[in-house]
């Protein structure tokens, strides 16, 4: 089992490292699809560590909805709009706002960081605990039977809304 | 964690990791050879189904003619167009041929299914399924490659920097991604006829006798022959097939998403194109026809099951060649309107007879009445619907909406 | 297999349907609304109005039966209370959407924006609201944060025509989407920590400790701020003046009413039940908040010339005073129940007045086709009603007796003393001064209208539609018997209490 762990390990850092590198490639490429890729990437990477804490059903459906879903209308939505395929400069924000957002995300990132790492730290996961989805949907039709519906609304109102602003009149 | 898989329940050592190295090599040959001779199956087919003769030189029956061409491919000028994204464009053709791949990882192709028997095989002492991984998520995975699949599309059409790729593309994700939620939910009903959303569990289950003991427990009965039509059709559309084959319509846009590609590139599209019928093929069969489960009347059990697998899967890859040589290609309305007007409600609808009927099962009702109840319903919605589909009509004709 | 499935055990949850009857019948409204929609033409358009309006009434009912019969309710294990305070705001909310409804009648019909879905939206927004309400579940209060913003944001560009209603609703929706990212981050850090996304088991988990670890009180900071941009507070505030500016007048006033109301309803519950033990780190928090958001709101309220964006800005000083007994909240229990008290009165009496003086200034616009300050000059001389009514409104908000106003404001100096320590007493000066700073602008406005001239001559006196004199009539009531008197008021709101559920 102590061979498993340090896989386990392994992968973690190397998927981690591939998310945080994407997610810079995100905010700093000047090509809107390229960012939209990158974001691929993290949101796949992100699938991975699910499936790196066993929760299969959470990875799946992470691949299913981000990527299969999301990130594809984000991207049709892109080639519908202004299918620029060039470098795009209007994306670039003046330097004194990079600066001060540069500032505040190392900000974020310290207090953040800290806040995690105090919280959490010299703690072991433990065993993982193999998620089934019957669990899953057990919890979602019990204990959160309440929310589960009041999303099916919130998605009919969605539809409805987006409908009505995207058609023309 | 990783599955079902017996092979991997126990300790992992050398022997264990060669198995699924073998089992990686086995199904990725098998998926090859399949490819290529679901080429030369569709060429000859539709040769015989237009009076032609087809593929008939390179080797008996024109068997080695996808070799053949494939060599060519290889051969050829690598073109990359001026105005493409170098880098989209190189990697299009590689997403759509891993998503292909993957998912054949779940097929069951083979074990003994018969007698009660759960398909374990016994390999260099170890038991193990015959199919690459049997994750207990399964049929999502499936769902999940087949939605990814859209990416090698929709990129190769952008970054080809052309405006007929762009606009097959767009219209390949667009259809895509419309038919995901009808083939979606025909799937949730073969999960809830099952109750398991592995790929292997399924087997099982439709491994038994069904009705009489003599019919077999197949889903395309058990749950009902809708989700069987729903999703065969749904899968057409996915597969970019003929008659949805819109993304590449000749006369409106050249060749669609893959224009500007040649040589081995544009082999991996077609290799891609292929390789994603047999495994649709290969997935109907398991979800609904019970995979590699059959009688072994004699022998060894596996090579039965292995035997059954691939003569279902022959059926549906005639069949699918059969609906390509027969029908004429769908207007693009005409395929949003079966994709969101009559394929999603149906199987919604029937996912909530079944549902109904589980239900019913469990509570020990009576049957007759729920069944005219349900119908009585389900025939209220059928009109409300068809009313609503009759207003919209009617005020577009009004011109008051477009 | 299904027999393998059977052997799990899984307990239906109880479902109590009459608690959640409100809640259902307005959900059965907008699909009403939805199915008339879908099978009729053009001639019958208004019955989606009357249908919304209705339903939102018809809902009233089983809040009524659920407040006589004064049992709490509580479902799915702690997630989901009815209560008093839960049935007082969502009578609240169906009430306010309800002269929404009638605010937006004329204005929807006439304008040739969509009608059916406008409703639609509405009432998913309200049902959101009122999920709200009796959320005490990390998961539900993030579920109905959506459901009342995302049709909100959709119905701020609903003028799809108008370049501002674009911009209105595209920079709500940005800083919405924003702040509830912000939010659901603090939410799993606390989930994180805790285990639990129920509030009733968080808040004994976090009231433990001596002093806040860094990571609850940067999950709790994260989780108030998120809903510090929905009930607009400095510095959250930059989307508000915009976005009421440019959203349909209708949508303008049920954002800064029955939204705003939603997210304090919010930070109410997540404060009172979750966050109860953390005060170290709320009340400085919410004490900042209070201060800037009433300071700032007010002093660029003094330089607006559109009463819209006037009302906007006086809307987001109204939340600072709104906010400022939430940072003595913590001190004592006795204190807690003041504060809470005064919040709830303050909520209702804002939606009266703050709806009524929208009311007015959609009025008024039918005519001048402006909201400018100027074109209200010398209403009083062609349209006396519609300035009376106004005037009626403007005293209310600056707290003038006999308008409801000053029992609100009254009641938050009474919750900021009876904590008894200088924060509390700084913080009531600071709203005392505040509320001089209001007069100035409310004055100014009430000058213009009883003083002026009129812009340009034209004195054809205004048709108000019915719906909208309606809408007067039932918030000028509001506002009037409840500053006279005021126990009508609390005979609803004194029963209330959260905090036996945090403990």
């Amino acid at each position: 089992m102590f061979g498993l762990l340090v896989a386990q390990n392994i992968a973690f850092y190397v998927i981690a490292a591939l998310i945080v590198f994407g997610a810079l490639r995100v905010v700093t490429c000047k090509n809107l699809v390229h960012a939209a890729l990158w974001l691929v990437l993290v949101l796949a990477g992100v699938a991975g560590q699910y499936i790196l804490l066993a929760a299969e059903f959470v990875a799946v459906t992470q691949v299913l909805v981000y990527l299969g879903a999301i990130v594809v209308l984000f991207l049709f939505g892109i080639m519908l709009t202004r299918a620029k395929t060039g470098h795009d400069l209007e994306l670039d924000n003046p330097t004194p706002a990079k600066v001060g957002a540069g500032v505040i995300g190392v900000l974020l990132l310290g207090v953040m960081g800290y806040a995690l790492w105090d919280a959490w730290r010299g703690q072991e996961l433990g065993d993982i605990v193999v998620q089934r989805t019957a669990e899953v949907s057990d919890s979602l039709f019990s204990t959160y039977l309440l929310p589960f519906e009041v999303i099916s609304v919130l998605l009919l109102a969605a539809l409805i809304g987006a409908i009505v602003l995207a058609r023309r009149d | 964690m990783l599955g079902g898989d017996p092979l991997l329940s126990g300790d992992i050592d050398l022997a264990v990791v060669l198995i699924v190295l073998l089992k990686v090599v086995v199904v990725f040959a098998l998926l090859l050879v399949a490819t290529m001779f679901m080429i030369w199956w569709e060429r000859k087919i539709i040769g015989d189904l237009q009076n032609r003769i087809g593929p008939n030189t390179a080797g008996p029956f024109g068997l080695f003619q996808t070799f053949a061409d494939g060599v060519k491919f290889f051969f050829k000028e690598d073109l990359l167009p001026d105005r493409a994204q170098r880098r989209v464009f190189i990697l299009a053709p590689l997403l759509t041929v891993v998503p292909a791949f993957l998912l054949f990882c779940i097929v069951p192709f083979g074990g003994d299914f018969a007698n009660g028997a759960n398909g374990t095989v016994e390999l260099f002492g170890h038991e193990t399924y015959l199919q690459l991984a049997d994750p207990p998520v399964g049929i999502l995975f499936a769902l999940a490659m087949s939605s990814v699949a859209v990416y090698g599309v929709m990129l190769a059409g952008w970054s080809s920097g052309s405006k007929y790729p762009l606009l097959g593309s767009v219209r390949a994700s667009a259809q895509m991604v419309s038919y995901e939620a009808a083939l979606g939910l025909s799937v949730c009903a073969v999960v809830l006829t099952t109750g398991t959303l592995s790929t292997h569990g399924m087997v099982v289950h439709q491994a038994g006798d069904g009705w009489g003991s003599f019919i077999p427990n197949w889903n395309l009965l058990a749950a009902g022959i809708v989700p069987f039509v729903v999703f065969l059709i749904a899968s057409q559309a996915e597969l970019n097939r003929p008659p949805f084959d819109l993304v590449e319509a000749e006369q409106e846009l050249v060749g669609g998403y893959h224009t500007e590609y040649s040589s081995i590139r544009f082999a991996l599209f077609f290799v891609a194109e292929f390789m994603n019928s047999v495994t649709m093929g290969a997935i109907i069969v398991t979800l609904f026809l019970g995979g590699p489960a059959g009688p072994a009347p004699w022998g060894p059990g596996w090579l039965w099951g292995v035997g059954w697998f691939l003569l279902k899967l022959l059926v549906f890859l005639f069949v699918f060649v059969w609906i390509r040589g027969t029908l004429p290609r769908v207007r693009y309305d005409q395929l949003m309107d079966l994709g969101w007007k009559v394929l999603i409600p149906i199987s919604l609808g029937w996912l909530l007879v079944l549902a109904t009927f589980h239900v019913a099962r469990d509570q020990h009702w009576n049957g007759v009445v729920v069944a005219l109840v349900g119908a009585a319903i389900g025939l209220t919605f059928f009109g409300l619907l068809r009313f609503a589909i009759a207003t919209s009509k009617a005020r577009r004709l009004e011109g008051v909406v477009d | 297999m299904l027999a393998h499935l059977a052997s799990f055990a899984w307990d239906a949850p109880s479902v109590d349907l009459h608690a959640l009857a409100p809640e259902i019948v307005v959900a059965a409204t907008l699909v009403v609304v939805l199915v008339i929609d879908a099978f009729t033409g053009e001639e019958q358009r208004w019955a989606a109005s009357s249908v919304a309006g209705i339903g939102l009434l018809v809902a009233l009912v089983p809040v009524a039966t659920l407040a006589y019969d004064g049992a709490t309710r509580v479902m799915f294990g702690g997630g989901y209370v009815v209560d008093d305070y839960a049935l007082v705001l969502k009578a609240l909310f169906l009430l306010s959407g309800y002269v929404v409804v009638l605010l937006s009648t004329n204005y929807i019909a006439e304008g040739d924006y969509w009608e059916g879905e406008y409703y639609q939206l509405l009432l998913a927004s309200v049902l959101g609201m009122m999920v709200m309400a009796s959320a005490r579940d990390l998961i539900s209060i993030f579920v109905a944060l959506e459901l009342l913003s995302i049709p909100a944001y959709m119905l701020a560009a609903w003028r799809k025509r108008d370049l501002k209603s674009d911009e209105a609703g595209v920079k709500y929706y940005l800083m919405g989407v924003f702040a509830s990212a912000v939010m659901l981050y603090g939410m799993s850090v606390i989930y994180g920590y805790t285990g639990s996304t129920l509030l009733a088991e968080i808040a004994p988990r976090i009231g433990e400790l001596v002093t806040s670890e860094p990571i609850i009180t940067l999950g709790i900071v994260f989780v108030l701020i998120g809903f510090g941009f929905k009930v607009s507070a400095v510095p959250f505030h930059t989307w508000a003046p915009d976005t009421y500016e440019g959203a349909p007048t209708p949508v303008t006033a049920f954002l800064a009413v029955a939204s705003k109301a939603a997210g304090f309803v919010a930070l109410l519950n997540l404060i009172y039940v979750g966050f109860w033990g953390r005060h170290d780190v709320y009340e400085p928090l919410m004490w900042v908040l209070a201060a800037l958001t009433m300071t700032i709101g007010n002093l660029i309220a003094l330089r607006q010339t559109n009463v819209v964006r006037m009302l906007a800005y006086s809307g987001i000083a109204q939340a600072g005073y709104i906010l400022a007994p939430l940072a003595i909240a913590g001190s004592s229990p006795e204190a807690a129940d003041q504060a809470l008290h005064s919040i709830v009165v303050y909520l209702l009496i804002y939606a009266a007045m703050n709806l009524g003086a929208f009311a007015v200034v959609m009025a008024v616009a039918r005519k001048t086709r402006s909201a400018e300050i100027d074109t209200f000059g010398g209403l009083f001389s062609y349209a006396p009603g519609l300035t009376v009514a106004m005037s009626l409104f403007l005293f209310s908000l600056a707290g003038v007796p006999p308008a409801a106003g000053w029992f609100a404001k009254i009641g938050i100096f009474q919750a900021l003393a009876s904590a008894g320590d200088t924060s509390g007493y700084v913080l009531a000066v600071v709203v005392a001064v505040n509320s001089v700073i209001a007069f100035a602008y409310y004055g100014r406005l009430m000058r213009v209208m009883w003083m002026d001239d009129v812009p340009d001559g034209d004195t054809t006196p205004i048709r108000v539609p019915t719906s909208i004199t309606a809408a007067l009539v039932i918030t000028a009531a509001v506002t009037l018997v409840i500053g006279v008197v005021p126990g009508v008021l609390t005979h609803f709101t004194d029963p209330i209490n959260l905090l036996a559920l945090g403990r």
